[in-house]
């Protein structure tokens, strides 16, 4: 895999992001907190949010993993580092972004490291933070 | 702070708390629905979704979500927020593998400022690292997890 630092990393997309698998990650997760369910719980918060669920943390970071493995492979991703400036809401239309920084070996594997992040058209990332992903050799 | 409950000593003695830990076989059933909450196509080779370095070594240290938001005495579901999650995987999880969970607060400590999109305030900064490892005792990898507890003055 010819990989350049500064090469970007092809993006993924959800075209938008849908409640109904927030309620069912919320039931394999056992994560009681309403905000991913509950649409009025949400409403109810001070934040402005409106009557919309907020994705799961983990859900958002996953778009980035599918990015990572759509370019490098299902068993390419060593270490995924997010922080979360900003919540993702039902019905976003997000995606997920990358950028090579570094191009290194450790244990004669090539690994790349990369700044990765998520967002909606035209805003700062919801997420961000860093990865490192083993290059497939061919 | 004086004010503030729980006090920051109670918090700051959670460091070094561990979880019972125990074991965790993630079925087929679970990397299906799991994969396809992320909107990815089902991975080959029985390969689990990384996306389950979440939920499975909280489940498999034998403690929840709900018990990780009581352990740091949360005022509510809603006064938790996401500091950062920092996963590491030396090899790949699969399917219908038996791992070995351990659990324990690595952090802990009261901060005070402003907490992303929330207003500034008191809040505990805790954060909690689990380890997988494989039945033959390699390890496999690892979830970092930290959270922040919004507190109120009382």
């Amino acid at each position: 895999m010819n990989v350049q630092v500064g090469d970007s990393i092809p993006e993924w997309v959800m075209e938008s992001v849908r409640p109904e698998r927030m309620r069912t990650m919320a039931a394999i997760l056992r994560d009681p907190n309403p905000v991913h369910w509950d649409r009025k719980a949400v409403a109810a918060l001070p934040f402005g949010l409106g009557e919309r669920t907020i994705n799961q943390g983990p859900l958002g970071l996953s778009y980035m993993l599918n990015m990572l493995m759509d370019w490098a492979g299902p068993t390419s991703v060593r270490r995924v580092t997010v922080r979360f400036p900003k919540v993702v809401l039902d019905g976003d239309h997000i995606t997920a972004g990358g950028r090579v920084t570094a191009i290194r070996e450790e244990d004669g594997v090539r690994l790349a490291d990369c700044e990765i992040w998520l967002s909606r058209e035209g805003e700062s990332p919801s997420l961000e933070g860093t990865a490192t992903v083993a290059l497939p050799e061919s | 702070m004086a004010d503030i409950q729980p006090p920051a000593e109670e918090i700051r003695a959670l460091v070094g708390h561990e979880f019972p830990g125990g074991k965790y076989t993630v079925a087929h059933w679970e990397n299906f629905l799991l994969t396809e909450c992320t909107g990815s196509e089902q991975l080959p080779d029985g390969l689990v979704h990384p996306v389950v370095l979440f939920h499975m070594p909280i489940l498999g240290a034998n403690t929840s979500i709900g018990g990780m938001f009581a352990l740091g005495q949360a005022e509510s579901d809603f006064s938790i927020g996401i500091e950062s999650y920092d996963w590491e995987i030396e090899r790949p999880l699969h399917e219908d593998v038996e791992y070995t969970v351990t659990g324990r607060v690595t952090e802990a400590d009261r901060m005070e400022g402003p907490r992303r999109h929330d207003r500034p305030g008191v809040y505990d900064r805790i954060q909690f690292r689990f380890e997988l490892h494989e039945p033959g005792g390699d390890f496999a990898a690892s979830s970092t997890i930290t959270w922040t507890y919004r507190r109120s003055a009382a």
